[in-house]
């Protein structure tokens, strides 16, 4: 009688195992779904950004003034790109980030977000077209990459942006 | 949710040692359970399915195999056994190497086929490991079979231990998870354990790391050989504090709880050799692999070809446990190849030799290793190699390399002094050793509050710093 219960308890944790197997299957195709890996250069992506973007005043920054700026080091990454304003008066700036990995977005998006955020408390009360500008950032995050930008042509270089990868 | 948090430390801990000993003691897992689940759930609010998904899956399958050795059915539990392992490691290597893979395809491949990366489920590598060992060890009827659904979840989850280590056997916790003595001296000396472990990663890792950060970031060709040598032995020292401050937290947390896990650092820098070295560095992790998968092999045993053979897939696999890269693979056979260098040609060399030179010897190639393990990628590693030794450095020493020794010299003391056992027999011979044990335990009171309110006024001001394992 025991054997019995125990080989009928078996057999359902044997198709627990299995609806569970199925269900893990479910939930990787779940988490599949969405932005993909681009394999563009960021030469290219950089290209197509400053293309669209108001360059104006704007110079490339090396990866020293990228960690002081945004706290993130550049080595961890496939490529950082930035774009500074030359005055310190002028808020116009461009980030675009290749990732090694996906995880490497929040860490990202959290340093641009701080970034806007220091940068709206320096032009607060001042600098109401800087602060417009602040407020009208794009930060977008596209699988592998993420462009954040502060321009008055933010828009037309995020499509220029999208259109790349 | 981090150890060296100001939330963790003064809002999650305080509530579930609250929890954990108002209950009685039949629920004492539950709450352990259940607060590392939500612990997990913090930062992993999607991968808590993975979680639970491994806790139910490996407890039916250690069920299963116990039932069908009783039944004497070997065929089955051996389908059963393999089944799970097969599982477990097709998880770890979707999660962690299938944006690698797809990578290299695509190298190889004259076309780019499209491909989504996941974020790497904080902790998997860890876990895994835990649940193989339990899983082998019921295969091979080393320990009794889990039937305590409760107890098998806290194993697998138990946050001291869930996020980086010290990867803990389910034969060294099996009698714990069910009797543990949980008393004032324990709980005392879990809380030593958890500031030193603090005081490692806020004081000495963090600010240590800021050095390496900096020279790290020092544009192609503007290194010299002096800021590559800081810049080498700067990370050195923060990964060591970084990662057995998180190894002494973890074990401290585990004291409190009633735990005893095992030792995961024994002082590495005082090494004379490579293979001494690796029985003081990450110790559970060479524990682990020396178990199931070196001795499995045959170990030794099989004469000196095997013996190389399953060396090198240890390493290789060492390697590759750290990371889906190829500068983890490299970093794993270096390692296989210094090791079998030292067994087979030079440990007579080695015995031969003054301390202080084999010491020598002993960290330049350790420092070596940590290039290799620190760089993006093998063409940085190395040029990052090439700068330490004058090829293509930015000459000998530059402004910047002597304002990072000097900035940092004296950290740089502080932290040598603490890699070194003596520092801590002297301090625990001042607290325990003297016969007026009041004034005594007063010092160590007073070194242990310092330690606590320095790393706080760091933690309230610092940005976000996770510890540099949880990408592994």
């Amino acid at each position: 009688m025991m054997d019995r219960l125990t080989e009928n308890l078996m057999k359902v944790l044997g198709i627990v195992k299995y609806i569970l197997i199925l269900f893990l299957i479910f939930f990787i195709v779940t988490l599949m779904k969405g932005d993909k890996m681009s394999n563009t250069p960021i030469d290219d992506v950089k290209a197509a950004v400053t293309g669209a973007a108001d360059m104006t005043d704007l110079s490339e920054a090396d990866h020293r003034t990228v960690r002081r700026i945004y706290g993130i080091n550049a080595n961890d990454y496939d490529g950082v790109v930035m774009y500074m304003s030359d005055s310190n008066m002028k808020v116009e700036e461009i980030l675009i980030v290749k990732l090694k990995d996906a995880s490497q977005a929040s860490a990202v998006e959290s340093a641009a977000q701080a970034r806007v955020d220091s940068q709206l408390q320096s032009f607060e009360g001042y600098g109401p077209e800087q602060c417009k500008l602040l407020d009208d950032h794009v930060l977008d995050v596209q699988g592998n990459y993420v462009l954040f930008i502060v321009n008055g042509q933010a828009q037309e270089a995020d499509q220029a942006f999208l259109d790349s990868l | 949710m981090i150890f060296s948090s100001v939330f963790f430390i003064f809002v999650f801990l305080p509530i579930t040692l609250l929890l954990y000993f108002v209950m009685p003691k039949p629920g004492k897992n539950l709450v352990l359970l259940i607060c590392s689940l939500i612990f997990y759930a913090w930062g992993e609010p999607v991968y808590i399915v993975l979680m639970v998904f491994s806790i139910v899956y490996n407890y039916i399958s250690g069920i299963e195999i116990d039932y069908h050795r009783r039944e004497r059915n070997s065929g089955r539990m051996r389908f059963v056994f393999w089944l799970t392992v097969g599982v477990n490691l097709a998880i770890l290597m979707f999660f962690k190497y299938y944006g690698f893979l797809m990578e290299n395809i695509n190298h190889i491949l004259p076309i780019d086929i499209p491909y989504k990366e996941l974020a790497l489920p904080v902790g998997i590598s860890f876990y895994t490991f835990q649940t193989l060992s339990y899983i082998i060890d019921v295969y091979k009827d080393n320990v009794k079979v889990q039937k305590n659904l409760i107890n098998f979840g806290t194993y697998i989850t138990m946050f001291p231990q869930l996020i980086a280590g010290p990867i803990v056997r389910y034969a060294d916790i099996e009698t714990q998870l069910d009797r543990r003595k949980i008393t004032p001296s324990g709980f005392g000396n879990g809380i030593a354990w958890f500031l030193r472990g603090l005081g490692k990663k806020v004081l000495l890792a963090n600010n240590i790391g800021m050095a390496y950060d900096a020279i790290a970031a020092l544009p192609d060709g503007q290194m010299s050989v002096l800021s590559a040598w800081v810049g080498c032995i700067a990370y050195a020292f923060q990964i060591y504090f970084d990662f057995s401050g998180y190894s002494d937290m973890a074990i401290g947390l585990g004291k409190m709880f009633g735990f005893e896990f095992m030792k995961n650092f024994d002082y590495p820098y005082i090494s004379k050799s490579i293979t001494e070295f690796w029985r003081r560095w990450h110790i559970s992790l060479g524990t682990w692999f020396r178990e199931y998968v070196y001795i499995p092999l045959g170990g030794n045993r099989g004469g000196t070809l095997k013996a190389i053979r399953n060396i090198f897939i240890v390493w290789f696999l060492t390697g590759f446990w750290h990371g889906a890269a190829w500068n983890f693979i490299f970093w794993g056979l270096y390692y296989g190849v210094l090791l079998l260098l030292e067994k087979y040609v030079l440990n007579r060399v080695l015995e031969k030799l003054p301390s202080a030179v084999k010491h020598i010897y002993t960290m330049l190639f350790v420092l070596i290793g940590w290039v290799l393990f620190f760089s993006p990628g093998m063409g940085d590693a190395l040029s990052y190699i090439g700068a330490m030794f004058g090829i293509g450095a930015n000459g000998f020493a530059d402004a910047a390399g002597i304002y990072y020794l000097y900035n940092y010299a004296l950290l740089f003391v502080i932290a040598a002094i603490c890699s070194v056992p003596f520092t801590y027999r002297l301090f625990s011979r001042t607290v325990f050793g003297g016969r007026r044990g009041k004034g005594h335990t007063a010092v160590a009171m007073g070194v242990y509050v310092a330690i606590f309110v320095l790393s706080l006024a760091y933690l309230v001001n610092a940005t976000y710093n996770p510890f540099l394992y949880f990408r592994f």
